[in-house]
């Protein structure tokens, strides 16, 4: 699925946060959102996701205006990974990660066996299948974030926006998320917060401060020290792994 | 594993269902057999069965002090204690959700106050004199049902209603409403006045009529069993409106559908009943403890688990203290705190999770 956002701005509690941001997705890309914290990243893919009404501009899925969806029909073609997934309840985790199946439901639909091998399949490919009747809220951060990703999968849609999914999810957790992600061959926004991170598994990356957009482009392109100095004003040395080609940023301690 | 393909109803919970409906079916039978005026179980039975088949043998059961006692008294008021059981559950269940707190009973969105401002301008002003016998009920059910509109509606002033917004506005129609009630028992200075509604507020189940009893029935039969389709967006609201969003259900219109339902339901039950407290808000946590969060399962266990705590608390008012009857209200609170704190200690639950 396309993605295509154009000239879209927010304002929060009177304060514009995204300032006509342009985004153009194109299908089965992995985008990456980089910016410092209080950037707007969040926010401009809560527009996406529509939690958020935009102010101005016009976010389009496929050629169509997204506001001619309903969020029901939407949430059939994008599904939401974000950071916060603390449930004070005890559902299981097979509860959970049946309720991806929602959007594809009318009111009062039972579930059916499908739904159920869509769960089971879900859960398989995050390697947690062994957990369905476990009480979701006693695992751990990495367990409950597979939990969540398993059902974003679960609403089978062509696209998966991820909220800085991996926040505070050890090295481990964070690329294991990631692999999965890159290996569905889904269109992905992702907002994320490790540049390396974003390096190695971005195909594109834009780069956002003060809700506007600064830089777009590959990730060794415009991943430089200058850009890194005038966004997140910090001190780097950028260097490429000649065996994969992937390119590290090097932080230097020196702060000016 | 629990979980294989299309394995949703385990063989457990089945039993589960069935155990409590018998529970049910056993509590009524037994629990009919007592009562202030002593009449032997033969008696009891000989008439339930001359009612329910018309047996030739036990025409003498046709009518007479036994009968009576049996089929108008004690039946319609058992039959009384499960739909107020079961719903009240039930109703708490729903609230609990809508609200995202654990703190939340059938009552808490202005309901209960809205009900006692009714019931005290009905007993001390007379006003809604004219529905007749019970007009103390109509009124009161009329305060609740007007509470809780007034409450939705102005949690949606401004944005829309928050779980949050709509506990706060609850919480102030309540004061605003309590202090109105205070204000009449203060102005109106009548001590026979401020007995009845004290009785009426603790709630019982002494006022049971067939007639009566099948439109409350039906209400609330017909609210629980739309409450257990409901189950996949009572969940969702337990997950929030953000991420309900993105799995393509919008809450706040059903947040609302379900509030003014509910209300209703609370409305006959504070009607035929008075206002009988705990119930809907322990019955919930209980069936969590054991069953988890899953509304598709809990909500049918709460109603039959909420009908059978009744039936029994009922009995134990009517028996326990000799020649005359205990406010139902207070056995429950007595009874059932205690059992619940029990519970909380034992099983570490924390509505859910861990906490």
């Amino acid at each position: 699925m396309k993605i295509k956002c154009v000239e879209t701005s927010a304002i929060l509690g009177g304060k514009e946060i995204v300032k006509s941001v342009t985004v153009d997705v194109e299908e089965k890309k992995f985008i990456g959102i980089i910016g410092p914290n209080g950037s707007g990243k969040s926010t401009f893919l809560k527009c996406i996701y529509r939690v958020l009404k935009p102010s101005g501009g016009v976010i389009y899925l496929d050629n169509t205006e997204l506001n001619r969806f309903s969020v029901k029909e939407s949430a059939r073609k994008m599904a939401v990974v974000s950071q916060h997934n603390y449930y004070n309840f005890d559902f299981s985790v097979q509860d959970v990660v049946l309720m991806g199946r929602a959007p594809h439901k009318k009111q009062m639909e039972r579930d059916t066996a499908k739904d159920y091998k869509i769960v089971y399949e879900a859960l398989k490919r995050v390697e947690m299948e062994g957990f369905a009747p476990r009480a979701f809220s006693t695992l751990s951060g990495g367990e409950q974030q597979r939990i969540i990703l398993a059902r974003a999968l679960a609403q089978q849609t062509e696209c998966l926006i991820l909220d800085e999914p991996t926040n505070h999810l050890d090295i481990k957790y964070q690329l294991q998320i990631l692999n999965i992600v890159k290996n569905l061959d889904i269109t992905v926004i992702a907002a994320l917060h490790d540049l390396n991170i974003a390096a190695m598994y971005c195909d594109e990356l834009y780069v956002i401060k003060n809700g506007s957009i600064m830089a777009h482009g590959v990730p060794k392109e415009i991943l430089t020290t200058g850009l890194l100095k005038e966004i997140y004003e910090v001190d780097t040395k950028i260097i490429e792994d000649n065996e994969t080609g992937v390119i590290n940023i090097l932080f230097s301690p020196s702060m000016t | 594993m629990m979980l294989m393909q299309g394995k949703k109803i385990t063989p457990f919970y089945m039993a589960v269902i069935f155990l409590l409906i018998a529970g049910v079916v056993v509590s009524i039978l037994f629990a009919v057999t007592f009562g202030s005026v002593s009449i032997s179980v033969q008696d009891v039975y000989s008439a339930l069965l001359y009612k329910l088949f018309h047996l030739e043998s036990l025409s003498a059961y046709a009518k007479g002090p036994t009968h009576d006692v049996v089929w108008l008294i004690r039946l319609p008021r058992l039959f009384l204690a499960v739909a107020v059981g079961g719903g009240l559950s039930v109703c708490g269940v729903v609230m609990q959700a809508i609200v995202k707190n654990p703190l939340a009973d059938p009552y808490i969105l202005g309901i209960s106050s809205g009900a006692s401002l009714g019931a005290t301008m009905a007993i001390m002003l007379g006003i809604g004199a004219f529905f007749g016998a019970n007009f103390i009920g109509i009124t009161a059910s009329a305060g609740a049902f007007f509470a809780s509109v007034l409450v939705v509606t102005i949690a949606n002033i401004g944005s829309r209603a928050s779980s949050v917004k709509l506990l706060l506005a609850g919480t102030a129609i309540s004061s605003v409403c309590s202090s109105f009630s205070s204000f009449i028992v203060y102005f109106a200075n009548d001590k026979e006045g401020m007995q009845t509604i004290t009785f009426w507020l603790m709630g019982s189940l002494a006022g049971a009529k067939w007639y009566s009893n099948g439109v409350v029935f039906a209400v609330i039969l017909a609210g629980i069993l739309f409450f257990i389709t409901q189950y996949r967006n009572l969940n969702m609201m337990l997950l929030g409106d953000e991420v309900s969003i993105t799995l393509g259900t919008d809450l706040h219109k059903y947040r609302i559908f379900y509030l003014l339902i509910t209300s209703v339901m609370i409305g006959f039950i504070v009607y035929s009943a008075g206002m009988i407290g705990f119930v809907g808000l322990i019955i919930p946590h209980i069936v969590r403890i054991f069953f988890g969060t899953d509304h598709k399962k809990i909500i049918p266990i709460a109603a039959l688990t909420g009908a059978i705590l009744l039936i029994w608390t009922d009995v134990l008012s009517r028996i326990l203290v000799p020649n005359s009857e205990l406010p139902i209200g207070i056995l429950i609170s007595m009874i059932g705190a205690p059992c619940f704190i029990y519970l909380l200690v034992k099983k570490s639950y924390g509505f859910g999770g861990a906490s």
